[in-house]
């Protein structure tokens, strides 16, 4: 290997382990990096929804667990505030 | 968020929509749901994440108006919402606030101020109380 891609080599690793290791500061351990990497990152989405567009539509199921209902079935007199979340 | 629905539920209609487990055990599970024992697998049932949903609401007596979205999860999909996010829907059907993405660009403040520019800003005498402390990323109960 030459010298100049020992160095570009070099020079990688180095910033691959600062940005692993800034990673793990702000994620909180070298165990999140890779909870973030592997599970969070394909799922998130900016998305492409802008103020003024129609609110898709989905169905979705009631707490029974047996009844559903439509988003936009709660759409119309007033606004809606739709709160998307989970438990964990 | 409760406050906020509180503050509002005689102008505005709110609607949670219950999405893919954030923190699940089975995969990027954190040392805070550990300590707040919210510890669950990600559903591969619906009827598992109906059974969450209900633990969630059992647990903090959560007033808000739920639907759970489908394991497909299309209405996560239609509004990218993963992990969290906040929308809100004006009464023709349309946009009206689209929320950053969860978990550091989610700001309940932000829908408060979409409200309070509408309907007012309500006061409170009392300081807020102080929240349970929950791993729940729909637990924020301001």
């Amino acid at each position: 290997m030459t010298p100049f891609w020992k160095w570009t080599t070099g020079v990688f690793l180095v910033l691959l382990l600062a940005a692993f290791l800034f990673l793990s500061k702000m994620a909180g351990s070298p165990k999140d990096v890779y909870g973030m990497v592997r599970y969070a990152l394909p799922h998130m989405h900016r998305g492409t929804l802008k103020i003024g567009d129609d609110a898709p539509d989905a169905r979705l199921l009631a707490l029974d667990g047996s009844d559903h209902f439509h988003i936009r079935e709660r759409t119309g007199g007033r606004p809606l505030v739709l709160i998307f979340g989970s438990y964990t | 968020m409760v406050e906020i629905y509180n503050d509002y539920k005689n102008h505005a209609d709110f609607l949670t929509v219950y999405v893919r487990e954030a923190h699940p055990t089975d995969e990027w599970q954190m040392k805070s749901n550990v300590k707040d024992d919210v510890c669950y697998a990600q559903p591969k049932t619906l009827g598992q994440r109906v059974a969450i949903a209900n633990d969630f609401i059992k647990r903090f007596h959560y007033p808000i108006a739920f639907g759970i979205d489908d394991l497909n999860n299309a209405a996560n999909d239609a509004y990218s919402a993963w992990p969290e996010r906040f929308y809100i829907i004006d009464e023709s059907g349309r946009v009206a606030y689209r929320g950053g993405m969860g978990p550091f660009h989610y700001d309940p403040d932000e829908v408060r101020a979409w409200l309070a520019a509408r309907y007012g800003t309500v006061k409170h005498d009392a300081p807020a109380p102080a929240s349970p402390g929950p791993a729940a990323s729909l637990g924020s109960r301001k």
